[in-house]
Protein backbone atom coordinates (compact mmCIF):
# COMPACT_ATOMS: atom_id res chain seq x y z
CA UNK A 1 0.00 0.00 0.00
CA UNK A 2 1.47 3.33 -1.05
CA UNK A 3 -0.19 6.31 0.55
CA UNK A 4 -0.55 9.51 -1.39
CA UNK A 5 0.07 11.39 1.83
CA UNK A 6 1.52 10.63 5.22
CA UNK A 7 0.79 13.23 7.88
CA UNK A 8 3.19 13.13 10.82
CA UNK A 9 1.82 14.41 14.13
CA UNK A 10 -1.86 14.49 15.09
CA UNK A 11 -2.08 17.88 16.73
CA UNK A 12 -4.59 20.29 15.29
CA UNK A 13 -2.50 21.00 12.15
CA UNK A 14 -2.11 17.30 11.41
CA UNK A 15 -5.81 16.59 11.99
CA UNK A 16 -6.80 19.43 9.66
CA UNK A 17 -4.26 18.47 6.99
CA UNK A 18 -5.23 14.78 7.05
CA UNK A 19 -8.92 15.68 6.74
CA UNK A 20 -8.44 18.08 3.84
CA UNK A 21 -6.19 15.69 1.92
CA UNK A 22 -8.64 12.83 2.45
CA UNK A 23 -11.55 15.04 1.34
CA UNK A 24 -9.62 15.58 -1.89
CA UNK A 25 -9.68 11.83 -2.40
CA UNK A 26 -6.08 11.12 -1.42
CA UNK A 27 -5.14 7.95 0.43
CA UNK A 28 -3.91 9.32 3.74
CA UNK A 29 -2.08 7.89 6.75
CA UNK A 30 -1.83 9.83 9.99
CA UNK A 31 1.11 8.93 12.22
CA UNK A 32 1.21 9.78 15.94
CA UNK A 33 3.87 8.74 18.42
CA UNK A 34 1.54 8.96 21.45
CA UNK A 35 -0.83 6.05 22.09
CA UNK A 36 -3.82 8.32 21.35
CA UNK A 37 -4.56 11.02 18.79
CA UNK A 38 -3.85 14.64 19.69
CA UNK A 39 -2.69 14.21 23.31
CA UNK A 40 -2.46 17.94 24.03
CA UNK A 41 -5.80 18.87 22.52
CA UNK A 42 -7.38 15.80 24.17
CA UNK A 43 -6.71 16.84 27.77
CA UNK A 44 -7.20 14.45 30.68
CA UNK A 45 -9.62 13.52 33.46
CA UNK A 46 -9.04 13.24 37.21
CA UNK A 47 -11.67 12.21 39.71
CA UNK A 48 -14.44 12.72 37.21
CA UNK A 49 -13.35 16.19 36.15
CA UNK A 50 -12.20 16.82 32.61
CA UNK A 51 -9.26 19.23 32.19
CA UNK A 52 -8.23 20.83 28.94
CA UNK A 53 -4.51 20.97 28.29
CA UNK A 54 -4.46 22.55 24.85
CA UNK A 55 -7.72 24.28 24.13
CA UNK A 56 -9.42 26.74 26.45
CA UNK A 57 -11.08 29.31 24.23
CA UNK A 58 -10.73 30.65 20.74
CA UNK A 59 -11.46 33.58 18.51
CA UNK A 60 -12.72 33.05 14.98
CA UNK A 61 -15.42 30.52 15.97
CA UNK A 62 -18.41 32.86 15.64
CA UNK A 63 -20.89 31.97 12.86
CA UNK A 64 -19.26 32.76 9.53
CA UNK A 65 -15.88 33.55 11.07
CA UNK A 66 -12.73 31.91 9.78
CA UNK A 67 -12.45 28.89 12.10
CA UNK A 68 -16.19 28.25 11.97
CA UNK A 69 -16.09 28.21 8.16
CA UNK A 70 -13.04 25.95 8.15
CA UNK A 71 -14.70 23.51 10.59
CA UNK A 72 -17.78 23.43 8.33
CA UNK A 73 -15.59 22.61 5.35
CA UNK A 74 -13.88 19.88 7.36
CA UNK A 75 -17.26 18.33 8.16
CA UNK A 76 -16.86 18.61 11.92
CA UNK A 77 -18.85 21.77 12.72
CA UNK A 78 -22.09 19.86 13.24
CA UNK A 79 -20.35 17.51 15.67
CA UNK A 80 -19.32 20.42 17.91
CA UNK A 81 -21.34 22.46 20.37
CA UNK A 82 -19.83 25.87 20.87
CA UNK A 83 -20.77 28.39 23.52
CA UNK A 84 -19.97 32.06 23.84
CA UNK A 85 -17.86 33.35 26.69
CA UNK A 86 -19.37 36.00 28.97
CA UNK A 87 -20.12 39.02 26.78
CA UNK A 88 -19.24 41.56 29.45
CA UNK A 89 -16.06 39.84 30.63
CA UNK A 90 -14.51 37.08 28.59
CA UNK A 91 -11.19 37.93 30.20
CA UNK A 92 -10.60 39.72 33.48
CA UNK A 93 -7.32 41.27 34.44
CA UNK A 94 -6.86 41.56 38.19
CA UNK A 95 -4.08 43.53 39.83
CA UNK A 96 -2.81 41.26 42.58
CA UNK A 97 -1.81 44.17 44.80
CA UNK A 98 -4.80 46.49 44.56
CA UNK A 99 -7.42 43.90 43.52
CA UNK A 100 -8.40 46.41 40.84
CA UNK A 101 -9.96 44.70 37.84
CA UNK A 102 -10.48 45.34 34.18
CA UNK A 103 -13.06 43.28 32.30
CA UNK A 104 -12.53 42.70 28.58
CA UNK A 105 -15.96 42.66 26.92
CA UNK A 106 -16.63 40.90 23.62
CA UNK A 107 -16.94 43.26 20.64
CA UNK A 108 -14.58 45.96 19.46
CA UNK A 109 -16.99 48.83 20.22
CA UNK A 110 -17.70 47.60 23.73
CA UNK A 111 -13.99 47.16 24.35
CA UNK A 112 -13.27 50.63 23.02
CA UNK A 113 -15.87 52.19 25.30
CA UNK A 114 -14.63 50.38 28.35
CA UNK A 115 -10.98 51.19 27.66
CA UNK A 116 -11.86 54.86 27.07
CA UNK A 117 -13.85 55.01 30.31
CA UNK A 118 -10.95 53.52 32.26
CA UNK A 119 -8.28 55.60 30.49
CA UNK A 120 -10.00 58.79 29.25
CA UNK A 121 -6.67 60.52 28.59
CA UNK A 122 -5.69 57.79 26.13
CA UNK A 123 -8.76 57.92 23.92
CA UNK A 124 -6.81 58.78 20.79
CA UNK A 125 -4.21 56.05 21.30
CA UNK A 126 -6.91 53.48 22.05
CA UNK A 127 -8.73 54.29 18.82
CA UNK A 128 -5.54 54.10 16.81
CA UNK A 129 -4.52 50.82 18.44
CA UNK A 130 -7.89 49.19 17.76
CA UNK A 131 -7.89 50.48 14.18
CA UNK A 132 -4.41 49.04 13.64
CA UNK A 133 -5.46 45.68 15.08
CA UNK A 134 -8.47 45.55 12.78
CA UNK A 135 -6.42 46.60 9.77
CA UNK A 136 -3.83 43.93 10.50
CA UNK A 137 -6.50 41.21 10.77
CA UNK A 138 -8.01 42.26 7.46
CA UNK A 139 -4.63 42.22 5.76
CA UNK A 140 -3.84 38.67 6.87
CA UNK A 141 -5.16 36.50 4.06
CA UNK A 142 -5.76 33.47 6.21
CA UNK A 143 -7.95 35.47 8.56
CA UNK A 144 -9.75 37.33 5.82
CA UNK A 145 -10.93 34.68 3.38
CA UNK A 146 -11.98 37.37 0.91
CA UNK A 147 -8.38 38.21 0.13
CA UNK A 148 -6.70 36.30 -2.65
CA UNK A 149 -3.81 34.04 -1.77
CA UNK A 150 -1.77 35.73 -4.48
CA UNK A 151 -1.64 38.73 -2.21
CA UNK A 152 0.03 36.76 0.55
CA UNK A 153 3.32 38.30 1.53
CA UNK A 154 5.49 35.69 3.17
CA UNK A 155 7.05 36.48 6.51
CA UNK A 156 4.47 39.03 7.59
CA UNK A 157 5.75 40.68 10.70
CA UNK A 158 9.35 39.53 10.59
CA UNK A 159 10.51 43.12 10.09
CA UNK A 160 8.33 44.45 12.88
CA UNK A 161 7.13 46.66 14.34
CA UNK A 162 6.79 44.83 17.62
CA UNK A 163 3.73 45.16 19.83
CA UNK A 164 5.91 47.04 22.32
CA UNK A 165 6.96 49.59 19.69
CA UNK A 166 3.39 50.19 18.59
CA UNK A 167 2.15 50.63 22.17
CA UNK A 168 5.05 52.98 23.00
CA UNK A 169 4.13 55.09 20.02
CA UNK A 170 0.41 55.29 20.73
CA UNK A 171 0.00 55.12 24.48
CA UNK A 172 1.63 56.83 27.44
CA UNK A 173 -0.08 55.09 30.34
CA UNK A 174 1.91 52.07 31.54
CA UNK A 175 -1.12 50.35 33.04
CA UNK A 176 -2.94 50.52 29.73
CA UNK A 177 0.10 49.20 27.88
CA UNK A 178 0.18 46.30 30.31
CA UNK A 179 -3.50 45.54 29.77
CA UNK A 180 -3.21 45.60 26.00
CA UNK A 181 -0.20 43.30 26.08
CA UNK A 182 -1.78 40.91 28.58
CA UNK A 183 -2.68 38.51 25.79
CA UNK A 184 1.01 37.89 25.12
CA UNK A 185 0.51 35.11 27.68
CA UNK A 186 -1.51 33.39 24.95
CA UNK A 187 1.44 33.13 22.55
CA UNK A 188 4.39 33.18 24.95
CA UNK A 189 6.44 35.99 23.41
CA UNK A 190 7.14 39.24 25.29
CA UNK A 191 5.68 42.49 23.85
CA UNK A 192 9.06 43.90 22.82
CA UNK A 193 9.69 40.82 20.63
CA UNK A 194 6.33 39.81 19.21
CA UNK A 195 5.42 41.20 15.78
CA UNK A 196 2.42 43.49 16.07
CA UNK A 197 0.92 41.43 13.24
CA UNK A 198 0.98 38.24 15.26
CA UNK A 199 -0.40 39.94 18.35
CA UNK A 200 -3.20 41.46 16.28
CA UNK A 201 -4.06 38.11 14.70
CA UNK A 202 -4.49 36.53 18.13
CA UNK A 203 -5.88 39.35 20.30
CA UNK A 204 -7.84 40.97 17.44
CA UNK A 205 -9.98 37.89 16.94
CA UNK A 206 -10.82 37.75 20.65
CA UNK A 207 -12.04 41.32 20.37
CA UNK A 208 -14.66 40.09 17.87
CA UNK A 209 -15.94 36.84 19.37
CA UNK A 210 -14.89 34.40 22.05
CA UNK A 211 -16.05 30.79 22.16
CA UNK A 212 -15.37 27.58 23.97
CA UNK A 213 -16.57 24.08 23.13
CA UNK A 214 -18.84 21.98 25.31
CA UNK A 215 -16.73 19.01 26.29
CA UNK A 216 -13.59 21.06 25.61
CA UNK A 217 -10.71 20.05 23.34
CA UNK A 218 -11.74 16.39 23.72
CA UNK A 219 -14.94 17.06 21.78
CA UNK A 220 -12.83 18.50 18.96
CA UNK A 221 -10.57 15.44 18.94
CA UNK A 222 -13.58 13.11 18.93
CA UNK A 223 -15.15 15.03 16.05
CA UNK A 224 -11.94 14.59 14.06
CA UNK A 225 -11.67 10.91 15.01
CA UNK A 226 -15.14 10.31 13.61
CA UNK A 227 -14.42 12.34 10.51
CA UNK A 228 -11.09 10.61 9.78
CA UNK A 229 -12.88 7.31 10.14
CA UNK A 230 -15.62 8.37 7.70
CA UNK A 231 -12.93 9.42 5.24
CA UNK A 232 -10.97 6.16 5.56
CA UNK A 233 -7.78 7.72 6.89
CA UNK A 234 -5.45 5.08 8.36
CA UNK A 235 -4.20 6.09 11.80
CA UNK A 236 -0.92 4.72 13.16
CA UNK A 237 -0.66 5.26 16.91
CA UNK A 238 2.08 4.73 19.45
CA UNK A 239 4.94 4.92 17.01
CA UNK A 240 7.27 7.74 16.20
CA UNK A 241 8.42 8.46 12.68
CA UNK A 242 12.21 8.07 12.59
CA UNK A 243 13.49 8.93 9.13
CA UNK A 244 12.30 9.66 5.64
CA UNK A 245 13.37 7.20 3.01
CA UNK A 246 13.95 8.04 -0.63
CA UNK A 247 13.81 6.18 -3.91
CA UNK A 248 16.92 5.85 -6.08
CA UNK A 249 15.78 8.81 -8.17
CA UNK A 250 15.64 11.01 -5.07
CA UNK A 251 11.88 11.18 -4.66
CA UNK A 252 10.28 10.63 -1.28
CA UNK A 253 9.46 6.95 -0.83
CA UNK A 254 8.21 6.65 2.71
CA UNK A 255 8.50 7.19 6.40
CA UNK A 256 10.50 4.71 8.45
CA UNK A 257 8.85 4.09 11.80
CA UNK A 258 10.47 3.30 15.16
CA UNK A 259 10.00 -0.45 14.64
CA UNK A 260 11.66 -0.31 11.24
CA UNK A 261 8.45 -0.63 9.26
CA UNK A 262 8.24 1.74 6.30
CA UNK A 263 4.99 3.53 5.59
CA UNK A 264 5.31 4.04 1.85
CA UNK A 265 4.10 7.37 0.50
CA UNK A 266 4.49 9.97 -2.22
CA UNK A 267 4.14 13.08 -0.09
CA UNK A 268 4.44 13.93 3.54
CA UNK A 269 3.18 16.73 5.77
CA UNK A 270 5.35 17.00 8.89
CA UNK A 271 3.55 18.89 11.65
CA UNK A 272 6.23 18.19 14.24
CA UNK A 273 8.54 20.70 15.91
CA UNK A 274 11.17 22.05 13.46
CA UNK A 275 13.92 20.38 15.51
CA UNK A 276 12.24 17.03 14.89
CA UNK A 277 12.07 17.79 11.17
CA UNK A 278 15.87 17.96 11.20
CA UNK A 279 16.03 14.48 12.75
CA UNK A 280 13.75 13.08 10.05
CA UNK A 281 15.46 14.49 6.97
CA UNK A 282 18.93 13.23 5.91
CA UNK A 283 21.10 16.27 6.49
CA UNK A 284 22.59 16.34 2.98
CA UNK A 285 19.15 17.14 1.57
CA UNK A 286 18.96 20.49 3.33
CA UNK A 287 21.17 23.54 2.87
CA UNK A 288 23.50 24.18 5.82
CA UNK A 289 22.01 27.65 6.20
CA UNK A 290 18.46 26.23 6.39
CA UNK A 291 19.45 23.54 8.88
CA UNK A 292 21.09 26.14 11.09
CA UNK A 293 18.03 28.35 10.79
CA UNK A 294 15.76 25.58 12.07
CA UNK A 295 18.24 24.58 14.80
CA UNK A 296 18.46 28.12 16.11
CA UNK A 297 14.79 29.09 16.14
CA UNK A 298 14.03 30.68 19.47
CA UNK A 299 11.49 28.88 21.60
CA UNK A 300 8.54 30.42 23.45
CA UNK A 301 8.57 30.55 27.22
CA UNK A 302 7.60 27.37 29.03
CA UNK A 303 5.19 27.14 31.96
CA UNK A 304 4.10 25.67 35.24
CA UNK A 305 0.50 24.53 35.28
CA UNK A 306 -1.74 23.73 38.18
CA UNK A 307 -4.96 21.77 37.69
CA UNK A 308 -7.48 22.15 40.48
CA UNK A 309 -10.84 20.68 41.40
CA UNK A 310 -13.39 23.15 42.84
CA UNK A 311 -15.36 22.01 45.87
CA UNK A 312 -18.38 23.90 44.60
CA UNK A 313 -18.60 24.87 40.92
CA UNK A 314 -16.92 28.23 40.36
CA UNK A 315 -18.99 31.08 38.92
CA UNK A 316 -15.87 33.26 38.75
CA UNK A 317 -14.30 31.11 36.05
CA UNK A 318 -17.33 30.08 34.06
CA UNK A 319 -17.03 31.41 30.53
CA UNK A 320 -14.51 33.92 31.79
CA UNK A 321 -10.76 33.73 32.29
CA UNK A 322 -8.81 35.46 34.98
CA UNK A 323 -5.38 37.02 34.43
CA UNK A 324 -3.43 37.86 37.55
CA UNK A 325 -0.66 40.39 37.38
CA UNK A 326 0.41 43.87 38.32
CA UNK A 327 -1.02 46.82 36.46
CA UNK A 328 1.65 49.27 35.58
CA UNK A 329 4.36 46.68 35.53
CA UNK A 330 4.90 45.68 31.93
CA UNK A 331 5.29 42.03 31.04
CA UNK A 332 8.99 41.83 30.42
CA UNK A 333 10.79 38.66 29.55
CA UNK A 334 7.93 36.41 30.78
CA UNK A 335 8.84 33.56 33.05
CA UNK A 336 11.68 35.24 34.95
CA UNK A 337 11.85 36.32 38.60
CA UNK A 338 10.23 34.66 41.61
CA UNK A 339 7.10 32.67 40.85
CA UNK A 340 5.10 34.84 43.28
CA UNK A 341 5.72 37.90 41.11
CA UNK A 342 4.91 36.34 37.76
CA UNK A 343 1.57 36.64 36.01
CA UNK A 344 -0.85 33.72 36.03
CA UNK A 345 -3.76 33.07 33.76
CA UNK A 346 -6.62 30.88 34.89
CA UNK A 347 -9.29 29.16 32.84
CA UNK A 348 -12.29 27.20 34.12
CA UNK A 349 -13.02 23.70 32.86
CA UNK A 350 -15.44 23.43 29.95
CA UNK A 351 -19.14 23.17 30.85
CA UNK A 352 -20.71 19.73 30.90
CA UNK A 353 -24.15 18.31 31.58
CA UNK A 354 -23.67 18.29 35.35
CA UNK A 355 -24.87 21.85 35.97
CA UNK A 356 -23.58 25.42 35.86
CA UNK A 357 -20.22 26.66 37.06
CA UNK A 358 -16.71 25.45 36.34
CA UNK A 359 -15.93 22.24 38.25
CA UNK A 360 -12.22 22.86 38.06
CA UNK A 361 -9.64 25.14 36.54
CA UNK A 362 -6.14 25.33 35.19
CA UNK A 363 -3.70 28.05 36.24
CA UNK A 364 -0.76 28.73 33.93
CA UNK A 365 2.34 30.57 35.06
CA UNK A 366 5.18 31.29 32.60
CA UNK A 367 8.47 29.62 33.58
CA UNK A 368 11.91 29.22 32.08
CA UNK A 369 13.04 25.75 31.02
CA UNK A 370 15.98 26.03 33.40
CA UNK A 371 13.81 25.37 36.42
CA UNK A 372 13.59 21.67 35.54
CA UNK A 373 16.77 21.33 33.46
CA UNK A 374 18.43 19.20 36.18
CA UNK A 375 16.01 16.36 35.45
CA UNK A 376 15.94 16.66 31.67
CA UNK A 377 17.29 13.11 31.32
CA UNK A 378 14.08 11.66 32.78
CA UNK A 379 10.87 10.82 30.96
CA UNK A 380 7.10 10.88 31.64
CA UNK A 381 6.16 8.61 34.53
CA UNK A 382 9.84 7.93 35.36
CA UNK A 383 10.91 11.05 37.21
CA UNK A 384 13.35 11.05 40.15
CA UNK A 385 12.13 11.76 43.68
CA UNK A 386 13.80 15.20 43.82
CA UNK A 387 11.87 16.27 40.77
CA UNK A 388 8.60 15.10 42.29
CA UNK A 389 9.42 17.07 45.43
CA UNK A 390 10.22 20.15 43.36
CA UNK A 391 6.93 19.80 41.53
CA UNK A 392 4.95 19.42 44.73
CA UNK A 393 6.59 22.48 46.29
CA UNK A 394 6.04 24.47 43.12
CA UNK A 395 2.35 23.57 43.05
CA UNK A 396 2.05 24.65 46.68
CA UNK A 397 3.65 27.97 45.84
CA UNK A 398 1.29 28.43 42.93
CA UNK A 399 -1.65 27.56 45.14
CA UNK A 400 -0.56 30.22 47.68
CA UNK A 401 -0.07 32.73 44.86
CA UNK A 402 -3.61 32.05 43.61
CA UNK A 403 -5.16 32.14 47.09
CA UNK A 404 -3.47 35.43 47.90
CA UNK A 405 -4.59 36.98 44.65
CA UNK A 406 -8.09 35.47 44.69
CA UNK A 407 -9.36 35.56 48.26
CA UNK A 408 -12.74 34.30 47.05
CA UNK A 409 -11.11 31.02 46.02
CA UNK A 410 -9.34 30.43 49.34
CA UNK A 411 -10.06 26.95 50.65
CA UNK A 412 -12.45 26.15 47.80
CA UNK A 413 -10.17 24.08 45.56
CA UNK A 414 -7.77 21.16 45.71
CA UNK A 415 -4.77 20.63 43.45
CA UNK A 416 -5.39 17.53 41.37
CA UNK A 417 -2.45 17.63 38.95
CA UNK A 418 0.50 19.74 37.92
CA UNK A 419 2.77 20.24 34.94
CA UNK A 420 6.27 21.64 34.54
CA UNK A 421 8.43 22.48 31.49
CA UNK A 422 9.46 18.80 31.42
CA UNK A 423 5.85 17.64 31.35
CA UNK A 424 5.21 19.99 28.46
CA UNK A 425 8.30 18.77 26.62
CA UNK A 426 7.32 15.11 26.88
CA UNK A 427 3.54 15.39 26.70
CA UNK A 428 3.60 17.68 23.67
CA UNK A 429 6.54 15.90 21.98
CA UNK A 430 8.32 19.21 21.80
CA UNK A 431 12.05 18.70 22.39
CA UNK A 432 12.54 22.41 23.02
CA UNK A 433 9.77 22.49 25.64
CA UNK A 434 8.16 25.89 25.03
CA UNK A 435 4.48 26.20 25.89
CA UNK A 436 3.71 27.48 22.39
CA UNK A 437 6.58 25.85 20.50
CA UNK A 438 8.77 28.05 18.36
CA UNK A 439 8.53 31.81 18.82
CA UNK A 440 7.14 34.20 16.30
CA UNK A 441 9.35 37.21 16.82
CA UNK A 442 10.62 40.22 14.98
CA UNK A 443 13.83 39.32 13.15
CA UNK A 444 13.26 35.55 13.19
CA UNK A 445 12.52 33.75 9.92
CA UNK A 446 10.30 30.79 10.74
CA UNK A 447 10.06 27.88 8.28
CA UNK A 448 7.56 27.96 5.43
CA UNK A 449 5.27 25.18 4.25
CA UNK A 450 7.38 24.18 1.26
CA UNK A 451 10.82 22.62 1.68
CA UNK A 452 13.64 21.75 -0.68
CA UNK A 453 12.82 18.08 -0.27
CA UNK A 454 10.39 17.19 -3.06
CA UNK A 455 7.13 15.96 -1.55
CA UNK A 456 7.89 17.16 1.98
CA UNK A 457 5.76 19.95 3.39
CA UNK A 458 5.69 21.46 6.86
CA UNK A 459 2.75 22.64 8.94
CA UNK A 460 2.20 23.52 12.57
CA UNK A 461 2.39 26.41 14.94
CA UNK A 462 5.98 27.26 13.95
CA UNK A 463 4.88 27.92 10.38
CA UNK A 464 1.84 30.15 10.97
CA UNK A 465 0.82 30.88 14.56
CA UNK A 466 0.14 29.05 17.82
CA UNK A 467 -3.17 27.95 19.27
CA UNK A 468 -6.01 25.92 17.80
CA UNK A 469 -6.65 28.71 15.32
CA UNK A 470 -3.01 29.15 14.24
CA UNK A 471 -2.45 25.40 14.00
CA UNK A 472 -5.68 24.74 12.10
CA UNK A 473 -4.93 27.52 9.63
CA UNK A 474 -1.44 26.18 9.15
CA UNK A 475 -2.82 22.77 8.18
CA UNK A 476 -5.18 24.49 5.75
CA UNK A 477 -2.49 26.74 4.23
CA UNK A 478 -0.04 23.89 3.74
CA UNK A 479 -2.71 21.84 1.98
CA UNK A 480 -3.32 24.90 -0.19
CA UNK A 481 0.31 24.79 -1.27
CA UNK A 482 -0.01 21.10 -2.12
CA UNK A 483 -3.42 21.06 -3.78
CA UNK A 484 -3.74 24.52 -5.28
CA UNK A 485 -4.57 27.43 -3.06
CA UNK A 486 -7.28 29.06 -5.09
CA UNK A 487 -9.37 25.95 -5.47
CA UNK A 488 -9.08 24.99 -1.81
CA UNK A 489 -9.96 28.52 -0.78
CA UNK A 490 -13.05 28.46 -3.03
CA UNK A 491 -14.17 25.17 -1.52
CA UNK A 492 -13.73 26.48 2.02
CA UNK A 493 -15.49 29.74 1.24
CA UNK A 494 -18.41 27.82 -0.24
CA UNK A 495 -19.10 26.63 3.33
CA UNK A 496 -19.53 30.11 4.77
CA UNK B 1 35.14 47.47 2.63
CA UNK B 2 36.18 47.61 -1.04
CA UNK B 3 33.97 46.32 -3.80
CA UNK B 4 36.25 43.34 -4.27
CA UNK B 5 36.10 42.52 -0.56
CA UNK B 6 32.32 42.66 -0.75
CA UNK B 7 32.31 40.31 -3.75
CA UNK B 8 34.69 37.91 -2.00
CA UNK B 9 32.58 37.85 1.15
CA UNK B 10 29.38 37.24 -0.81
CA UNK B 11 31.01 34.41 -2.74
CA UNK B 12 32.57 32.71 0.26
CA UNK B 13 29.37 33.00 2.35
CA UNK B 14 27.14 31.60 -0.38
CA UNK B 15 29.59 28.79 -1.21
CA UNK B 16 29.67 27.71 2.41
CA UNK B 17 26.02 28.13 3.37
CA UNK B 18 24.53 26.75 0.15
CA UNK B 19 27.28 24.23 -0.60
CA UNK B 20 27.99 25.74 -4.02
CA UNK B 21 30.96 25.12 -6.33
CA UNK B 22 33.46 28.00 -5.87
CA UNK B 23 34.35 27.79 -9.58
CA UNK B 24 30.79 28.65 -10.55
CA UNK B 25 30.80 31.96 -8.69
CA UNK B 26 31.00 34.41 -11.58
CA UNK B 27 29.10 37.72 -11.89
CA UNK B 28 26.98 36.50 -14.80
CA UNK B 29 26.06 33.21 -13.11
CA UNK B 30 22.28 32.94 -12.88
CA UNK B 31 21.54 32.01 -9.30
CA UNK B 32 18.60 29.82 -10.29
CA UNK B 33 19.76 28.19 -13.53
CA UNK B 34 23.51 28.05 -12.92
CA UNK B 35 23.77 27.82 -9.14
CA UNK B 36 20.65 25.75 -8.59
CA UNK B 37 18.96 27.97 -6.03
CA UNK B 38 15.17 28.20 -6.08
CA UNK B 39 12.56 30.56 -4.71
CA UNK B 40 12.64 28.66 -1.41
CA UNK B 41 16.25 29.72 -0.95
CA UNK B 42 15.43 33.44 -1.08
CA UNK B 43 14.84 33.75 2.65
CA UNK B 44 18.07 31.94 3.42
CA UNK B 45 19.96 34.12 0.96
CA UNK B 46 18.68 37.15 2.86
CA UNK B 47 19.77 35.55 6.14
CA UNK B 48 23.26 34.80 4.77
CA UNK B 49 23.71 38.35 3.48
CA UNK B 50 22.34 39.88 6.69
CA UNK B 51 24.73 37.75 8.71
CA UNK B 52 27.77 38.49 6.53
CA UNK B 53 27.23 42.26 6.27
CA UNK B 54 25.44 42.97 9.56
CA UNK B 55 22.57 44.88 8.00
CA UNK B 56 18.86 44.22 7.79
CA UNK B 57 17.32 43.61 4.38
CA UNK B 58 13.81 44.85 3.90
CA UNK B 59 13.84 45.46 0.15
CA UNK B 60 11.76 42.40 -0.67
CA UNK B 61 10.86 43.67 -4.15
CA UNK B 62 14.51 44.20 -5.08
CA UNK B 63 15.48 40.82 -3.67
CA UNK B 64 12.84 39.11 -5.76
CA UNK B 65 14.25 40.72 -8.92
CA UNK B 66 17.74 39.37 -8.33
CA UNK B 67 18.75 36.93 -11.08
CA UNK B 68 22.55 36.81 -11.21
CA UNK B 69 25.41 36.92 -8.74
CA UNK B 70 26.24 40.31 -10.26
CA UNK B 71 22.78 41.52 -9.16
CA UNK B 72 23.62 40.45 -5.60
CA UNK B 73 26.97 42.30 -5.73
CA UNK B 74 25.20 45.46 -6.92
CA UNK B 75 22.46 45.13 -4.31
CA UNK B 76 24.92 44.71 -1.42
CA UNK B 77 27.15 47.49 -2.75
CA UNK B 78 24.15 49.80 -2.88
CA UNK B 79 23.13 48.85 0.66
CA UNK B 80 26.66 49.45 1.96
CA UNK B 81 26.84 52.87 0.34
CA UNK B 82 23.42 53.76 1.76
CA UNK B 83 24.55 52.77 5.24
CA UNK B 84 27.81 54.76 4.92
CA UNK B 85 25.87 57.87 3.90
CA UNK B 86 23.78 57.58 7.06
Amino acid sequence: MIYDQVVIGSGISGLVAATILAQYGHRVALVEQAPVLAPVLRGFSRQGIYYDTGFHYSGGLGDGEVLDVLFRYLGIAEKLEKYSFAADRFDTFRDVETQEEFHFPIGREALRDRLCTAFPQEREGIDKYLAMVQQACQAIPYLNLDLEFGQVKPMLGVHGPSLGEVLDQLIGNTALKGLLSMHSLLYGVPPDQVPFFLHASVAGLYYESVHGLKGGGLSLVQAFEQRLDELGVDVFLGQAAQKFSFAANGTLAGVTMADGEVVACRNCVATVHPQVVLDLVPSELLRPVYRRRLENLEETVSALMLYAACETPSQLLQGSNLFLGRLGRPLEGLGGGPLEERPINMAGTAPDDKGPGARGFVAICPAEQDCTARWSGSSLGKRPVEYLRFKEETMERMQCHIERSCPELRGTFKVSAGATPLTIRDFAANPAGGLYGVKHRVGQYNPMARTRVPGLFLAGQAVVAPGVLGGALSGFLTCGQMLGQDQLLERVKACS
Amino acid sequence: MTEQQIIDLINSSLVEEFELDPASMTPDANIYEDLGLDSLDTVDMVIVLEGAFKFKIREEEEIREIRTLGDIYRFVNGKSRQIKRK
